[in-house]
């Protein structure tokens, strides 16, 4: 492995050192698209854990990624966008069908049969979509904290519109593409703050803000407008075929997506809801311990014959 | 809420001032986890005890001035000598013939003291950002302290006046400057809270105690025998590295460097300093022992 990581433009970080290396990884290839994945122990099943939103990387999962792999195959890759994967341009290729297509390229070319999905936030959208079309792939569904539009948003998200120039800077006006261009770290410094509501998570703020400066704002912009494009009756459908175990665990500090999502989503696909009492949008790496023994609970109950 | 609560626990009274300690585990040799400033308590060992009791029998207690000991307001209980000798009272009081004293920052006196004038009950010692005057401080903290503060900021805190007009902002500055480290809000919040259990008199009374004079210091280096581990941080900015390495060298001790910690390494790289301190008492127990 090399310890540098390229990211956009001519910035390069030093990678921190990870608890756990990958025993694999490669490219998945797709229209052109290169997707970098990583491969990490050897148990069953193999746990996919989905990239989010392209604001992150799959570095968003390390504190999964050591305790999972001991017991599981763990699967990851870059979401197109960020990390090493590749940076296509425009709206259209950052819809969920894109995301979920991709998933499914990255289980082929790891030879995964079957897998049980673990998602964050938007990666429930594909996670979704991918349990719904390909049900002989996915054996169980894990969510955490899903941002899926089956509840209404938080009040204050409703106010500023995300494309057209606003002429103020202050709180969710920052959700917004031409402030996301006039000052991307400003963007950062307030979102994850919201991601990160619990108190001591200056680590946490300061790992996703370096995650964030992988993708050029532009190309982030993209990536909203594409989520945008996902609709909600056809997420509905969606959520109406999935027939795989589903657990959704959402905080009910959430301040970026209302527990009420959580809920819904878990109404949606028959599934049961788990809620952290005082976790805001980013438990993976607040609670991790919590979560990985969530996750492990949640495949253990799926059952070994079925695997 | 703790992660390893206490196997025994009491009170020792030694010249009317109560002490509590608390025993966890049962292994050789025995630690005792020295109080420190009393500006804090015995809670500041939390990210120690659960370790090291699985492998030692490990003795804390509160000095006097804070957690569930007296807090007297007379300098007298806080002098070296004294402290010293209410170590002693707890190792008496919990049937511990010899241990392993393992001090923090201005604890270095006490510990010293102990060494050189009850040897036979130190096995070995552990110095962690030692505070004590072998050679000059920081620079920058020439403050006065006596005088009626003339600026609110930096070490101008450290003021006896200031100290009783803004007790908590003093703790949220000094707590600041022991954790250089990025990433300590709860390490800082979990001091300005032992803090608060105290108060501005009680450290003015400590603060009339005398310290051990340089000469004081190298006596009693040169008269203890035990092996000793000095750990300090190249990023203390309470006291400079130069004194770890002037306290390993005086008493011929072991010195180890930590890159980048500041003056409580202990809450902030606890399983380098665990591993550090289970290595020395190890080393004691094979070498050292019948």
């Amino acid at each position: 492995m090399t310890a540098v990581k390229e990211l956009s433009g001519a910035r390069t970080v030093p990678e921190q050192t990870r608890a756990r290396y990958p025993d694999a990884t490669g490219y998945a290839e797709r229209d052109g698209v290169r997707l970098f994945w990583e491969r990490y122990g050897d148990g069953e099943p193999t746990l996919f854990l989905l990239p989010t939103w392209s604001i992150v990387h799959a570095r968003f999962w390390k504190a999964q990624i050591p305790y999972l792999a001991r017991h599981y195959r763990v699967l990851t890759f870059d979401g197109r966008g960020n990390g090493r994967s590749d940076r296509p341009a425009g709206a259209g290729a950052y819809t969920e069908r894109e995301f979920a297509a991709d998933a499914l390229a990255v289980l082929d070319a790891t030879a995964t049969r079957r897998a049980v999905l673990v998602s964050l936030s938007c990666g429930a959208l594909w996670a979704t979509l991918l349990a719904a079309d390909h049900p002989d792939r996915v054996t169980g569904s894990f969510y955490l904290c899903p941002a899926v539009g089956l509840a209404p948003p938080h009040p204050e998200r409703a106010v500023h519109s995300f494309m057209e120039p606003l002429d103020t800077d202050d709180g969710w006006a920052r959700y917004n593409q031409h402030y996301w261009l006039r000052d991307y770290r400003g963007f950062l410094e307030f979102f994850f703050g919201h991601c990160l509501t619990e108190p001591h998570s200056t680590k946490q703020h300061e790992d996703c803000v370096g995650w964030a400066l992988g993708i050029a704002p532009g190309t982030l912009v993209d990536s909203q407008q594409g989520l945008l494009l996902c609709g909600l009756e056809r997420f509905r459908e969606s959520c109406a075929r999935v027939r795989c175990p589903v657990l959704v665990v959402h905080g009910d500090e959430d301040a970026i997506r209302p527990h009420a999502q959580g809920a819904a989503l878990a109404e949606a696909t028959g599934g049961r809801l788990v809620t952290l009492a005082g976790s805001g949008h980013l438990p993976q790496a607040r609670d991790p311990v919590r979560v990985n023994l969530l996750v492990r609970e949640f495949v253990e109950s799926l059952g070994g014959p079925a695997r | 809420m703790r992660a390893r609560e206490p196997d025994a626990e009491g009170y020792v009274d030694r010249d009317g001032v109560k002490l509590h300690y608390e025993v966890f585990g049962d292994g050789e040799p025995t630690l005792l986890l020295m109080p420190t400033w009393t500006i804090v308590h015995a809670r500041f060992w939390k990210a120690q005890v659960p370790y090291l009791a699985r492998h030692h029998r490990v003795v804390t207690y509160d000095g006097p001035g804070n957690g569930r000991s007296d807090r007297p307001l007379d300098p007298a209980p806080y002098g070296c000598e004294a402290q010293g000798r209410l170590a002693l009272a707890v190792l008496d009081a919990t049937g511990a013939e010899r241990a392993v004293p393992v001090s923090l920052s201005m604890a270095s006196q006490w510990a010293l003291w102990l060494m050189a004038h009850r040897p036979e009950r130190v096995l070995g010692s552990v110095f962690i950002g030692p505070s004590l005057a072998l050679g000059p401080g920081h620079t920058g903290r020439a403050e006065p302290f006596e005088e009626p503060y003339t600026s609110t900021e930096g070490w101008a805190k450290y003021n006896r006046y200031y100290w009783q007009d803004h007790y908590r902002d003093f703790l949220e500055f000094f707590f600041s400057q022991c954790f250089t480290e990025a990433h300590s809000t709860k390490p800082i919040e979990d001091a300005v809270g032992w803090g608060l259990e105290t108060s501005a008199a009680v450290l003015l009374a400590e603060n009339d105690a005398p310290w051990a004079d340089e000469a004081t210091l190298l006596d009693w280096c040169a008269a203890s025998r035990c092996p000793v581990l000095v750990i300090h941080g190249t990023k203390d900015a309470i006291s400079p590295l130069r004194r770890g390495k002037r306290l390993a060298k005086a008493t011929g001790g072991a010195l180890t460097v930590l890159e980048g910690a500041g003056h409580i390494p202990m809450a902030r790289d606890p399983v380098k300093v665990n591993l550090l301190v289970r290595e020395f008492a190890g080393s004691l127990a094979a070498g050292g022992r019948p």
